[in-house]
């Protein structure tokens, strides 16, 4: 594989991994947050400065970086969501502010606004992101449909009748908010790894709105459609590259693509472009019967 | 001194006051955050830079001001039409009108850095001098220009709202409307006005900010998150709640730039915003927002 083409992949996964951590929270359980980039920084900043001032290995500044994020994500939730659901997400793009805002005060250490480039290089590295998606997706999916994701289902749809059925509500919300923020504290660490510099332009609010932007596209109750989604769109800009209508190159109008897409599926495909359905076995099995069946058909025929 | 940063706070907080009226105002009706609004006030700021740029003799003040109003009711409608009305037809959940909201703003932000590049473009001054002095106190002009303004805006407004037939038909559709349909008020024309006033005021604030600051593509996201925390302090959907909390929010973000130096701002910002939802989440004066079971 050419450098291009390991790098191609290496962001396709991280943008699969920042958009499951979403998934998580926005469609299990109906919190719209524009701060999660927030927590990427948190766990990118704090991984790689320590590593960096304090000597050690990388892979226990990750845990370090990724437990600090959980734990800010508790404390954040708190307070915050015992609000309604619309606060929340108000706060949130406060709180990506205030991040931001602390990383370029603490700029002595984290280079403020140049951006932090003493990244170690790691070896393998897009065989190891990959890893880490395929087992991400793979937790996400298992606690969606999980008796956890159930509960968190149930939440989303009507919060009244969810309390109705003994559920915590606002327990439950805490932890997936700290599942939420921990899955992005990872993607903050393989997005460190991958570009070898981290600068807080790249996790501001509308990188945060970037991955609603990929969810809401793929469809919100659908995992299959998320993960894909976040992928082709992501990778979508790539194909742009070489293109160019009345002389202006389409690459320029990545986010543009992004926004008329999004509005186009909020108004005409309200539930993403999956809807609710997921790739599964007996999907892949009853396609298999069907295209089985037709064939033999033509073959009597 | 100290006075003098009050001042300075004060004018300040006008500048926030006027982007803030314009969230409460969409709020108070329609119960989501209208993200698009900085996008629009960036939109209607290069509008009336090309307007003012346009003539051999530059057209006087306020007839800038007037077009780019209007270019701002515009915009507005075709913001409505082209991302909310669908919504509103399906009755989608509020989450929906944000996405699309936000989605509007950077396409906005996104399509003017494309088209005029990032430079600044400074808006022609109208005043002879920048600032005057009333005894030892510096005033900017520009600044007290903005804040008489916004008081007349925020006046006129509140007369709209609390004295006509249309403010009462505003106020009927902010609190059902499908009940104020069933009172003979036509909550989509009612809605229409709503973004009309949006988007005047969009326009109005967006040539004022480029006056203080000077044109760029992300002027009105800069100053959204702050209008937005002083809508939010001030309590959503209130008008006087939010022009209160802008000016309280100047005031404070001058004397935390003069002591802490301003990097210390977005976090003082975030705990304000926190304090408020979580204490008194209806805000100063907050009446329209109550939560419904």
């Amino acid at each position: 594989m050419s450098a291009y083409q390991i790098s191609l992949i290496t962001l396709t996964c991280i943008s699969v991994i920042t958009v499951s951590g979403v998934f998580t929270m926005t469609s299990l359980a109906g919190m719209f947050s524009l701060g999660q980039a927030a927590y990427m920084s948190i766990s990118a900043y704090l991984t790689f400065c320590l590593a960096r001032y304090l000597n050690l290995p990388i892979w226990l500044t990750a845990i370090v970086g990724i437990v600090m994020s959980g734990i800010v994500a508790f404390i954040i939730s708190l307070p915050s969501l015992r609000l309604r659901r619309d606060y929340f997400a108000l706060l949130s793009v406060g709180f990506g502010g205030m991040v931001l805002a602390i990383v370029i005060l603490l700029g002595k250490w984290t280079n403020a606004a140049v951006g932090f480039s003493k990244i170690p290089k790691v070896n393998h590295l897009v065989w190891i992101i990959l890893g880490i998606t395929v087992l991400i997706v793979f937790v996400v999916r298992n606690i969606k449909y999980s008796r956890f994701g159930r509960m968190c289902i149930a939440l989303k749809t009507d919060e009244i009748a969810a309390r109705s059925f003994g559920i915590n509500v606002y327990g439950l919300k805490v932890k997936i908010y700290v599942v939420a923020s921990v899955i992005a504290a990872v993607g903050g660490i393989c997005f460190g790894l991958r570009n070898r510099v981290i600068a807080p332009d790249s996790f501001d609010w509308s990188a945060s709105a970037e991955m609603q932007i990929l969810l809401f596209f793929g469809g919100t109750n659908s995992l299959t459609g998320s993960v894909l989604s976040a992928a082709s769109l992501k990778l979508l800009p790539e194909f742009l590259k070489g293109v160019s209508i009345f002389g202006m190159n389409l690459h320029d109008f990545r986010t543009t693509i992004y926004c008329i897409l999004i509005i186009l599926i909020i108004n005409f495909r309200t539930k993403g472009l999956m809807g609710e359905k997921e790739l599964s076995f007996k999907l892949i099995q009853k396609l298999a019967k069907k295209i089985n069946r037709t064939v033999k058909k033509g073959g009597s025929k | 001194m100290d006075l003098q940063l009050l001042i300075s706070g004060i004018s300040l907080g006008a500048v926030y006051a006027l982007v803030a009226v314009g969230y409460a105002v969409v709020f108070s009706v329609l119960k989501f955050s209208n993200f698009a609004h900085g996008g629009m006030i960036s939109a209607c700021a290069y509008m009336g830079y090309y307007f003012q740029r346009a003539f051999p003799a530059p057209p006087p003040f306020y007839v800038t001001l007037l077009f780019s109003a209007f270019a701002g009711v515009a915009l507005s409608f075709l913001i409505d039409t082209i991302a909310y009305r669908r919504l509103r037809k399906q009755q989608s959940p509020a989450i929906y009108y944000f996405l699309a909201s936000i989605a509007i703003s950077i396409l906005i932000v996104n399509l003017l850095s494309i088209f005029f590049g990032k430079n600044l473009y400074a808006f022609p001054p109208i005043f002879t001098s920048t600032t005057f002095y009333i005894g030892s106190i510096r005033f900017s002009s520009i600044d007290t220009l903005i804040l008489f303004v916004s008081l007349a805006i925020l006046t006129f407004l509140i007369l709209l709202i609390n004295r006509t037939r249309i403010g009462l038909a505003i106020r009927s559709v902010a609190i059902n409307s499908q009940t104020s349909r069933l009172m003979g008020v036509n909550p989509d024309v009612t809605i229409m006005t709503v973004f009309a006033i949006a988007g005047a005021l969009a326009g109005i604030s967006g040539v004022l900010l480029a006056m203080k600051l000077s044109v760029y593509p992300t002027l009105g996201s800069q100053m959204m998150l702050k209008g937005f925390v002083a809508s939010v302090v001030g309590g959503l959907g209130s008008l006087g709640g939010a022009i209160i909390a802008a000016i309280f929010l100047g005031v404070i973000e001058i004397y935390i730039t003069y002591y802490l130096g301003s990097l210390s701002t977005p976090i003082v910002t975030f705990g304000l915003m926190l304090i408020f939802l979580a204490v008194r989440p209806v805000g100063v004066a907050g009446k329209f927002a109550q939560e419904k079971v």
